[in-house]
């Protein structure tokens, strides 16, 4: 008897075009479904339809059957489906509900009314299934992105659901990191749904695919022909690590970083002794594990962050994107967020580049985070820098669009120098002349031509 | 010591400087307090900011709104509805034991915000809802202070730094925005954890110590010598 089973669930959030347009599909326990498709194509909606969320928690119209662990979703409430169910969210800092790991971890047992004899145990060895065992003790706000994300996935191991939900979950983690949480979650032995923009390895662990678009299944079959479909239909999703040099003319040097040390607050150092080097006319990928420092370079590159110790060098004028694009939601449209930067013709020509033209009268924070991070693109490609630095552009953007996001790079090169921090091989391979890793060790850079 | 205990004893001397209404007592308990709070180090700086931003409002604003004493030290202007400005040794003297009060209750809010396991307070409390809700409405000051940092960070990476008042008021309109949305996805979360459901548990918590016992014998005795002697 199947798990879950969606029946031509149709689904608008309020005010909107349907977000899911008659779907239907069956998952049977134990089974790995990858759920692939643009940004906008409904993959969290679907996410939030078997946890009960939608239509719960958002609202809307809500038409055909959702059963959950024989329970429809239209008379069980969220919350009476937990422990069956269990989701891990794509931001680590919009689900963590309490101030230290273990209490964490422990909060959905407790709301599940587990005994209270058997939550720690549970919650130590959910912990230790994610390898996160001596976060044990740590307060949340210690803890890097990645460390979240396994704490989060070890919240919801520690349910020990049949069912585990998880809508994006592994994109702030560095490729091995995100190899690791996919095959922690596989190993738990839950129906396991996860919705990816990074396929590569969710693709080798799946047992099944499905991917959507504009709302509707295109493509519900076992892995590998999905993958043969993939290749013919869809090969962005695919694409494996370019190994071409794209070398093109580089000129002057912008930007020289030399031996720079640096270390946060008195803490440990986080740099000590990195040096690069970026030319106009050069797109470079810095690459590296989670917690060596490329943000920290990045930064002291363009000059957010002043370097402690060595030398660093500037012509012309730097734009930094960070991470997060909900920070570049200061405005009440796109085009006047973009246009806080420049001239409003030069805002609405930089919103076309990234392809949000449609959005200019769109309030930013009603697009997409896929949207949101090509809006926030938008507000430093306006600046027309000497040196762009760009940090984990790619986050939450599906592969079509970092094939167009690559393209716009490799184009508009010539005029400057880009560096680009990403722990997506796939783009770094499509975008950049040369990839600078930095080590774990947070020293040595090897260069790769 | 448990965090209950602690609250306790944070609230005892609150009350205690509220009650108390000699200007040493009040000093010595807001001293004391500072004490606490600068265990927190560079995390108390806000907390400190705000609190000592308030207290010297008080101290500068009321003795003009009072007609207190008769040892005038300044005669100002009169002026319209408030009339005639002056400052009095005695009006001092109230402000300045106001100030310290408020000192008190903002270093006693500060410790309890910056110090102690609010996690470990829910799990103690009978009302935890709406002790979950306090809980997490003491961390929107750290997050909105580091959203605004990120914010401003942003704008620096568009060479667009905010200027003065007027540039940093610009950003209270999308922090805000920015916590709205961050308090619906969290809300998001916690339904799809189970939060709300009938039938809770709680994490077993350690046996209470003596420490813990003093702590709260400390708050009674506290508020009583503050209400009487001080």
């Amino acid at each position: 008897m199947a798990l879950a089973t969606v029946e031509e669930l149709t689904f608008s959030y309020p005010g909107s075009a349907p977000a899911l347009d008659r779907v239907s599909l069956e998952i049977e326990p134990g089974e790995v479904v990858l759920v692939l498709g643009p940004s906008g194509s409904g993959k969290s909606t679907l996410v939030r339809a078997l946890a009960g969320l939608v239509p719960w928690f958002h609202g809307g119209r809500f038409a055909g059957r959702v059963e959950v662990a024989g329970r429809d979703t239209r008379r069980a409430r969220p919350s009476e489906l937990a422990g069956a169910v269990a989701t891990v969210f794509q931001d680590p800092e919009d689900q963590i509900v309490l101030a230290q790991v273990e209490a964490e971890v422990a909060f959905g047992l407790e709301n599940v009314g587990t005994p209270p004899s058997v939550i720690l145990p549970r919650v130590h060895c959910a912990l230790e299934a994610v390898g996160a065992a001596h976060l044990a003790g740590r307060r949340v706000t210690e803890l890097s992105g990645g460390e979240l994300q396994r704490v989060c996935l070890a919240s919801a191991l520690a349910l020990e659901p049949r069912l585990l939900l998880l809508d994006e979950p592994t994109s702030q983690l560095d490729p091995a990191g995100a190899e690791a949480f996919l095959e922690r979650a596989v190993a738990s032995g839950a129906a396991v749904v996860v919705s990816e923009q990074r396929p590569a390895t969710a693709l080798r662990l799946a047992d099944r695919v499905l991917f959507l678009d504009r709302g509707r299944i295109v493509l519900d079959a076992p892995r590998d022909e999905a993958v043969a479909w993939l290749d013919e239909h869809r090969p962005a999703w695919t694409a494996s690590p370019s190994t071409t040099a794209l070398q093109g003319a580089v000129g002057e040097v912008v930007t020289r970083v030399a031996g720079a040390r640096f270390a946060y607050g008195g803490g440990p150092e986080v740099l000590g002794g990195a040096s690069l080097e970026l030319r106009r006319g050069e797109v470079v990928a810095l690459t590296g594990p989670n917690g060596s420092g490329k943000t920290t370079l990045a930064k002291i590159a363009a000059g957010l962050l002043e370097a402690q110790g060595g030398t660093v060098e500037r012509t012309g004028r730097a734009a930094f994107l960070l991470q997060d694009p909900g920070r570049y939601l200061v405005r009440e449209t796109a085009l006047d967020e973009v246009a806080l930067g420049a001239r409003r013709d030069r805002a609405a020509r930089a919103l076309a580049e990234v392809g949000l033209a449609w959005a200019e009268r769109a309030h930013p924070r009603d697009l997409s985070s896929g949207e949101r991070e090509r809006l926030a693109l938008a507000t430093v490609l306006v600046t027309e820098p000497d040196l762009l630095v760009l940090d984990e552009p790619t986050r939450g953007v599906d592969p079509e669009r970092k094939a167009e996001l690559a393209g716009l790079l490799r184009a508009q090169a010539a005029r400057r120098a880009t560096l680009v921090v990403t722990h997506d091989v796939t783009f770094a391979g499509e975008v950049a002349d040369r990839e600078v890793s930095l080590g774990a060790e947070r020293e040595a850079i090897a260069v790769v031509a | 010591m448990r965090p209950t205990a602690a609250a306790a004893l944070l609230a005892g001397l609150a009350v205690a400087a509220l009650l108390a209404q000699q200007l040493w007592s009040v000093g010595a308990l807001a001293l004391a307090l500072l004490c606490v709070c600068l265990r927190a180090g560079r995390r108390a700086r806000p907390y400190l900011w705000g609190t000592l931003f308030s207290a010297g409002f008080v101290f500068l604003l009321s003795p003009l709104l009072q007609s207190t004493g008769w040892h005038v030290l300044w005669s100002g202007p009169d002026v319209p509805v408030l009339g005639q400005l002056d400052v009095t040794t005695e009006e001092l003297r109230i402000a300045a034991l106001n100030a310290l009060r408020l000192a008190a209750v903002g270093l006693a809010f500060a410790a309890y915000a910056l110090l102690l396991d609010h996690d470990r307070l829910i799990a103690a409390s009978t009302g935890r809802r709406s002790v979950l809700a306090a809980a997490l409405a003491t961390r929107l000051v750290p997050t909105l202070e580091r959203d605004a940092s990120g914010l401003v960070e942003a704008l620096r990476g568009r060479g667009l730094a905010p200027a003065g008042l007027k540039g940093h008021a610009a950003l209270l309109s999308p922090l805000l925005a920015g916590s709205l949305e961050r308090g619906i996805n969290l809300a998001e979360a916690m339904e799809a954890r189970g939060f709300g459901r009938a039938g809770r548990t709680r994490l077993p918590s350690p046996p209470w110590r003596a420490v813990d016992y003093a702590a709260v014998a400390g708050a009674a005795v506290a508020i009583v010598v503050g209400a009487l002697w001080l």
